[in-house]
């Protein structure tokens, strides 16, 4: 089923190039990190270096003279850890909530329900920053800062599904098959749920990848991790005669947050039955 | 011999926003082993509610308010949570008119067999899924292995209905509730579940709850037929005397309808005039009087309710002008009805 997937989405050419980037940027994290072994926080060379200037900082230095090519290699570990990580705290916060919101319905669902306005009546990133905030700025708060503001939509999506999922036979069927709720909701609704969720959570690192980078321009990221958005932030005063520290930075965040949201585009065309009518 | 399944006094009503819609209104019922039950009825008359009270599958607003579901000495209505999953699919099992809806759509045929197994069985999953590939063979599909490996949608309808059998006997029920099994069917696919459901009977002795709307599926497959209307049984009996010689005119006029052969060309078809009352609300006495040809006030067919009563040993019947034992002013108190004795005795 993975496999077949897998083909779907490479036969969809902006999925397919959505992957593509998505591979490279994970390349440059991995095997970027032995190319360019250094401390990102280390001067390597003499500040405001352009890039092509010299060989031994390909993409310039900053106003420091930290190497560009060593930071951004650094981010994109960052910014692909913080979106996944953030984004799997708010699928399972939002598809337990939805859940239970969908299959007990009442005042359960009622009461879930209302939790979930809370949090979306409060602007997301401003309630980002005020967790980090109040926690101590670090890679972990600001995981969990992202992941806790960006549930509401997942826990209202698994919830319409859940409502509607549960009329549905089968589940009626299961029920007299003598299962239990536990085993409804894991084995026979779920699965059945998946695949928008699959697509809001892939569009979702895309947004999770912004507000780290958010974050970090305003000096709430990790002080001991050099991220994309801590980048541009310091570049921010040279902007005028050294764009390219804003701009190559800038640039990743663009790509990475483009390669998601057409992995999720991609995705959505695949596993929604709707559009893949030809298919069976 | 005693009954393996009796129900006795069944009310499920639906507590709705315009009212209470007595789905099931006082059915009594009891199911022997190895026989089958015809639950037969228009669309709306309470057979499906009835079925699904058995198992406690009824949803809010729905609820059972009366009544006594005795399986195998065990009072299926006072269970608790454990106790009525562990009779669901293991002793008591249900297969459904629409097979396709009733599989889960994005799990393999045979991995939703090994699931009904394993809920019930403490069985590896290898050992279930060699059952399940059995269960497949026996309910005759070909090369079951490899359907096992299908997903639903990749079977076709007799082929799925067939698959449902096998899903609903994984753990050798000892009562199988079919609901409207063959209404999804083409007519000769229709057959050949029928007799599938038949030579599984045979097999292992389990009783069939036949629900069906068609009097053809009745007569083919049922030992006794219990007719219901507007929420209630209201006539009882072995197939063959009560198609031959039916009491409550509700049912002769069923037959009537159905028997359009026995009419000359050009003349009108028979039917029964009216509609069945709404279930929010009910006439006073008979719910059929309206419609009925032979209701007669000074019965009280308009204002009291006929009693499900004996008419012989093995037939039952709730009308006024087919059993004067019926009123409840004079033989039978409606408290009577709940001691079998006293209706064979009558």
């Amino acid at each position: 089923m993975y496999l077949a997937l897998l083909k779907e989405l490479l036969r969809n050419r902006a999925a397919a190039a959505g992957l593509a980037l998505l591979l490279a940027t994970l390349l440059a994290a991995t095997l970027g990190r032995f190319w360019f072994p250094g401390d990102p926080w280390e001067m390597s060379g003499a500040p405001m270096l352009w890039p092509g200037d010299d060989a031994a900082n390909p993409l310039g230095t900053d106003l420091m003279g930290r190497d560009m090519a060593t930071g951004l290699v650094s981010g994109a570990g960052v910014s692909l850890m913080i979106g996944l990580v953030s984004t799997l705290i708010a699928a399972g916060a939002g598809i337990t909530i939805g859940a239970l919101g969908g299959f007990y319905r009442g005042w359960t669902d009622a009461f879930l329900m209302r939790v979930t306005e809370l949090f979306q009546t409060v602007p997301q990133f401003v309630l980002a920053v005020v967790l980090v905030a109040i926690f101590k700025p670090s890679v972990a708060t600001a995981t969990f800062a992202i992941g806790i503001v960006s549930w509401p939509p997942t826990a209202r999506l698994v919830r319409s599904e859940f409502l509607a999922l549960r009329e549905r036979g089968f589940v009626e069927a299961a029920r007299a098959l003598g299962m239990g709720d536990f085993r409804l909701i894991v084995t026979q609704i779920l699965p059945n749920a998946l695949p928008p969720v699959i697509v809001i959570a892939a569009l979702n690192i895309a947004t999770a990848i912004q507000t780290e980078a958010a974050l970090s321009f305003l000096g709430l990221g990790d002080p001991n991790v050099m991220s994309w958005g801590t980048i541009i932030g310091n570049g921010r005063e040279q902007v005028v005669d050294a764009w390219y520290i804003c701009g190559l930075p800038g640039i990743a965040i663009v790509l990475v947050v483009l390669a998601f949201n057409l992995l999720g585009e991609g995705l959505n065309d695949a596993l929604n039955p709707h559009l893949r009518e030809k298919e069976t | 011999m005693a009954a393996l399944l009796s129900i006795r006094g069944l009310r499920t009503w639906f507590h709705t926003r315009a009212g209470i819609a007595r789905a099931v209104d006082d059915v009594n019922l009891h199911l022997q082993p190895g026989e089958t039950l015809a639950l037969a009825g228009e669309s709306g008359s309470g057979k499906s509610v009835t079925a699904y009270s058995i198992l406690r599958l009824i949803q809010p607003p729905g609820r059972i308010e009366a009544g006594e579901i005795m399986f195998n000495g065990t009072n299926l209505l006072t269970l608790d949570d454990r106790g009525i999953r562990n009779v669901r699919g293991n002793r008591v099992a249900m297969i459904f008119q629409e097979p396709l809806s009733a599989f889960n759509p994005v799990q393999k045929v045979g991995a939703q067999i090994v699931e009904a197994i394993r809920l019930h069985r403490r069985v590896s999953r290898r050992a279930a899924y060699a059952r399940a590939v059995e269960l497949l063979a026996q309910v005759g599909i070909p090369s079951p292995g490899a359907r096992a490996h299908e997903f639903p949608h990749r079977l076709s309808g007799g082929m799925r209905q067939r698959a449902m059998i096998a899903l609903a006997l994984a753990c050798e029920p000892d009562i199988l509730i079919a609901d409207e099994p063959t209404t999804a069917l083409d007519v000769t696919t229709q057959a050949q579940i029928l007799d599938l459901l038949k030579s599984l009977q045979a097999r292992n002795g389990m009783g069939l709850l036949l629900i069906t709307h068609d009097l053809g599926v009745v007569a083919e497959t049922a030992d006794r037929v219990a007719v219901m209307y507007a929420g209630r049984v209201v006539e009882e009996g072995p197939v063959d005397t009560l198609f031959s010689r039916p009491s409550h005119p509700y049912t002769a006029g069923l037959l009537a309808a159905v028997a359009i052969d026995d009419v000359p060309p050009g003349e009108r078809l028979p039917e029964i005039s009216g509609m069945a009352p709404s279930l929010l609300a009910m006439p006073q006495g008979c719910a059929f009087a309206a419609r009925c040809p032979k209701a007669s006030a000074a019965a009280g067919c308009f204002t009291e309710s006929p009693v499900f009563s004996s008419l012989t040993l093995q037939r039952h019947v709730a009308c006024f002008a087919a059993n004067p034992a019926a009123s409840p002013v004079t033989v039978f108190p409606r408290s009577a009805m709940r001691d079998d004795n006293v209706r064979v005795a009558a």
